[in-house]
């Protein structure tokens, strides 16, 4: 458009210059011819006034030494002036032939000053004076033939200069009009051209910025321009799409920072480590758009992929993992920054495992607590494009979260731990209130039955002896077998009341187990109960083994009375947490979940005349006296499952088994 | 209401009086026609314009077309000065009492010397041959005239009436020449200067003319002014004339007019002038033109 508009400035420049040279050419011709005709007019004055001074001497001549005569002084004067006429005008550029004249004419006037100065000064007699009278005015006629002369040949001369004059100033009229008249039209179309050329796209780009305005973001004109305007609209429409695109970018940012909240919120309201794996991988997924997320964190001396993540089975979560000092190492050469590795995934800390699990991009964001590296957001195989710098600062944020979560959850798990222990201590202290209280009776109420039971039992032998009737000894041997069951309830009772010391031996759990498998075998053998044995390898435990005995005992007898001569028997021993665990679980009809925290309490049973409901309490009683403790999951229909957690030994904590582990996850 | 009229009046006459001194304020100056007048007009015109701008009045020059009305017309025409030949100078002296102010001098100085010529193809050789003649000479109001008339006394003849069969008046030097050299006349007088001149302009006149007699040196020109010019003009225009020479513009004027400069001038250098008239039995006193 520039160069429009400086070629139209210079066409309009040239035109008027053009326009401007003509006019002044043709006013310059005018005026010359104007002057050339004034000039000629001039000199016909001068000719005029050359004939008419010649007459005036010579009407002077005529009168001259007469009364009329004029002064010498004036004779003197028109005689000068014709000479200083004709000088002039010999002193003019002529043609020859004017030329020859004007010398003749010169001659004439020296001739005409001798004569007349002569005239003038003389004195003599009148016909000498007469004499030179007549020579004079001779000589001067004959100068005013020749100025007369040169005056029709001038005037001639004049009237064709004018003529030639007259026709040259209408030519430059009319050119000059013509002119004037063409530059006006060509300056107003290129005036209205470019008026156009400036006003069409910018009228174009209003209505664009219109339709930017009202919300039409990446409105593009297809208004065709060239030169500065053609840039102007392409870098408009530039513009539009690149606010489009920014806008878009802005709601996506929006998007994903919303994204962020809604996962760093979530993160907050969750308790579980694993949901929050779980919840970060699904969002962070959701979020860049890749195939493979997860959290990796520090456990001991490695840095280790947990699981639940997205894109990855639980084995292939397992696969990676990375020394600490190797993940710092590379922690520290990003120079704390995320890692990005858009290209190659050979640089990875655990570029092993990414080629094998065909990663073809990973980005590390690196989860720090108190300025401390505790783990890292696996990002890999980004569906579209590679990660970006956005993605890392997105990540950033989140793993600055994460970081937080997983502190609040590791504060809130070891706070429900916390609140657990603090109410199994005080269901321990009920519990143990509540058997000592229930002991107390029940040994008061034993020792207050047990005498009386004795004389019936006395006194129904006494009658079963004495008696032949044998309706009668029926009689009395049932209050006699009444009175027997009676007194081992009231032995039971005084054995759950009495206060019996332990006896502490090194035990071996798996043993005790054996023994009282063994003592059951010939209770089995009459039903189709499947025994399932899981017996690792197990510490010793200090122990009173009678006692621990009579747990798994009544345990065992529980779940063979709940499957009811028939099912899956399953007996497992293992190490959790410094505790030796025995685990007894069977298929058969479970306890009612409204029954299940009642199954300690003494005196509760499911089996009516066949249970005195003191086995489990006696039980908790003694397992509580090991410092241990029993758990009981159950699910109706489906069976139950006791685990017995003692401590082990001194010495034994040591004694560890990954498969020990692995059976605890 | 009569006083502001005084002053009125008397400013109307103040302003009519400068303007009528502003008129007055002309030089002019007379020209005798010793040669050709047109040439003498136009030789002089520089000297007026010169003039002009150094009195800061302005100057102008007339001609005085014969020799024998020079007296008449200077009184006539109320000149304030002119450039007069001896004879006319010392005899508007003795009439008007004009008084001689400054001389031209050319390159042979400001003398004179009066020639009495003739044709050489006349035969003419001495004066007595002249009887008979046609004579031209310029004017009776001449040094020339004054030389021919002593010269004829020294012959014995008192007057040139019977002596020359025709004699009249050119009214300036060169006709004169020209008249002898065109047999207008056969004897013809008219001072050196306008001869040589002449001579030098047309070698005719070197070739044809025989000059008879010349007269003693006599004073040439002499400009001459009024005898009442203001003392302050008069003081002035003899300053601007004397010192012409002196400056370049003034150089180029005098060298227009053939001269070399001005020199002062007293009527004691007329004395020859007298002694000539006095010979040639010219009483200035009575003499009248007729």
């Amino acid at each position: 458009m520039k160069r429009r508009l400086v070629i139209s400035l210079f066409v309009l420049f040239a035109l008027f210059s053009l326009g401007t040279v003509i006019t002044i050419a043709y006013i310059y011709n005018t005026t010359s011819n104007l002057q050339s005709v004034i000039t000629l007019h001039r000199v016909e004055i001068i000719r005029q006034n050359l004939v008419i001074n010649a007459q005036t001497v010579q009407t002077h001549l005529y009168t001259f030494g007469t009364v009329f005569g004029k002064e010498v002084d004036e004779i003197v004067q028109n005689v000068m002036d014709l000479d200083r006429t004709v000088s002039s005008c010999l002193g003019c550029h002529h043609d020859q032939e004017m030329t020859a004249r004007l010398q003749e004419l010169n001659h004439l006037v020296e001739d005409y000053k001798d004569a007349l100065s002569y005239l003038v000064t003389i004195s003599a007699n009148p016909e000498r004076i007469e004499r030179l009278r007549r020579a004079a005015i001779t000589i001067g006629n004959t100068f005013l033939g020749k100025a007369q002369e040169m005056a029709f040949l001038a005037d001639q001369r004049l009237n064709e200069r004018t003529v030639r004059a007259l026709r040259s100033i209408n030519n430059s009229r009319a050119i000059l009009i013509i002119t004037l008249v063409l530059s006006f039209f060509i300056a107003l179309a290129i005036a209205v051209s470019m008026t156009r050329q400036i006003t069409e796209p910018i009228n174009e780009l209003v209505a664009a910025t219109r339709h930017i305005k009202a919300g039409e973001l990446g409105y593009t004109t297809s208004y065709k321009a060239e030169g500065e305007f053609g840039e102007l609209i392409r870098s408009f429409n530039d513009m539009s799409l690149g606010l489009k695109e920014t806008n878009q970018k802005l709601m996506n940012h929006l998007h994903a920072l919303a994204n962020l909240y809604s996962i760093s919120l979530s993160l907050h309201a969750i308790g579980s480590r694993e949901d929050i794996f779980g919840e970060v991988s699904q969002g962070v997924a959701q979020l860049l758009d890749v195939k493979q997320c997860g959290v990796m964190l520090l456990e001991g001396e490695e840095f280790r992929h947990q699981w639940p993540a997205v894109g990855l089975s639980r084995q292939e979560a397992e696969t990676l993992h990375v020394p600490k000092e190797k993940m710092q190492r590379c922690y520290h050469s990003t120079r704390r920054k995320a890692l990005i590795l858009n290209e190659g995934i050979s640089a990875a800390p655990t570029a092993e495992a990414e080629a094998a699990l065909k990663v073809r991009n990973l980005m590390f964001v690196w989860i720090r607590h108190r300025g401390k590296l505790v783990g890292a957001i696996r990002v890999a195989n980004k569906n579209k494009g590679e990660f970006t710098e956005e993605d890392v600062r997105l990540m950033a944020i989140l793993a600055n979260n994460l970081a937080v979560a997983l502190e609040n959850a590791r504060l809130y798990e070891s706070l429900r731990e916390r609140m657990r222990q603090l109410q199994e201590a005080q269901e321990q202290l009920v519990q143990a209130a509540k058997l000592a209280a229930i002991g107390e009776l029940a040994s008061n109420v034993a020792h207050e039955i047990n005498n009386p039971l004795t004389s019936i039992l006395g006194y129904a032998e006494l009658i079963r002896e004495e008696t032949d009737l044998e309706s009668i000894r029926r009689d009395v041997e049932i209050i006699e077998k009444e009175s027997l069951r009676a007194r081992d309830i009231v032995h039971q009772l005084l054995e759950f009341a009495r206060k019996r010391p332990l006896e502490m031996a090194q035990e071996d759990v798996n043993a005790l187990l054996q023994s009282v498998l063994e003592l059951l075998s010939v209770q089995l053998k009459d039903t189709r109960v499947q025994v399932q044995k899981e017996l690792q390898p197990l510490p010793p435990i200090t122990a009173d083994g009678n006692q621990l005995k009579q747990v798994f005992l009544n345990i065992i007898n529980n779940a063979l009375d709940a499957m009811q001569g028939e099912g899956v028997l399953k007996v497992r021993t293992f190490t959790a947490s410094g505790m030796v665990c025995v685990q007894i679980c069977d298929t058969g009809k479970g306890i009612p979940q409204e029954v299940l925290p009642r199954i300690f309490e003494p005196f509760f049973t499911t089996k009516k005349e066949k249970g005195t409901g003191l086995g489990l309490p006696i039980s908790y009683k003694i397992v509580q006296a090991h410092k241990g403790h029993i758990d009981v999951r159950s699910e109706t229909g489906r069976g139950s499952c006791f685990t017995v957690r003692l401590p082990m030994a001194p010495g034994g904590a040591s004694f560890r088994t990954e498969a020990a582990d692995s059976a605890q996850a | 209401m009569p006083r502001r009229l005084l002053v009125v009046i008397a400013l109307l006459s103040f302003l009519s009086g400068w303007g009528w001194a502003q008129e007055e304020r002309e030089l002019l100056l007379g020209l005798v026609p010793e040669e050709n007048i047109f040439r003498l007009m136009k030789k002089h015109l520089p000297l007026a314009e010169y003039l002009s701008e150094e009195l800061g009045l302005p100057v102008r020059f007339t001609i005085l077309a014969r020799y024998g009305d020079v007296v008449e017309k200077f009184q006539e025409r109320g000149l304030d000065g002119a450039f007069f030949e001896s004879f006319t100078a010392v005899w508007a002296h003795e009439r008007l009492g004009v008084e001689p102010l400054v001389k031209p001098v050319g390159p042979r100085g400001s003398s004179t010397v009066e020639y009495i010529f003739v044709r050489k193809d006349s035969g003419i050789r001495a004066l007595p041959e002249l009887r008979g003649k046609r004579a031209a000479f310029v004017s009776r109001a001449t040094t020339s005239f004054a030389f021919v008339l002593s010269s004829l006394r020294r012959l014995g003849v008192r007057s040139p009436e019977g002596f020359f069969s025709e004699y009249y008046w050119t009214g300036s030097h060169d006709a004169a020449i020209y008249a002898v050299l065109d047999r207008w006349a056969d004897v013809g007088a008219a001072k050196e200067k306008i001869f040589h001149k002449v001579s030098r302009e047309d070698p005719l006149v070197q070739e044809e003319l025989l000059v008879l007699a010349r007269s003693a040196r006599l004073p040439d020109m002499a400009l001459c002014v009024r005898k009442d010019l203001p003392l302050d003009l008069r003081e002035r225009l003899r300053e601007v004339l004397l010192r012409m020479n002196t400056l370049e513009e003034g150089r180029r004027v005098l060298k227009g007019l053939g001269y070399v400069k001005f020199s002062p001038i007293g009527l004691q250098e007329f004395i020859p002038v007298y002694d000539l008239l006095g010979r040639a039995g010219i009483n200035l006193r009575g003499f009248r033109y007729e």
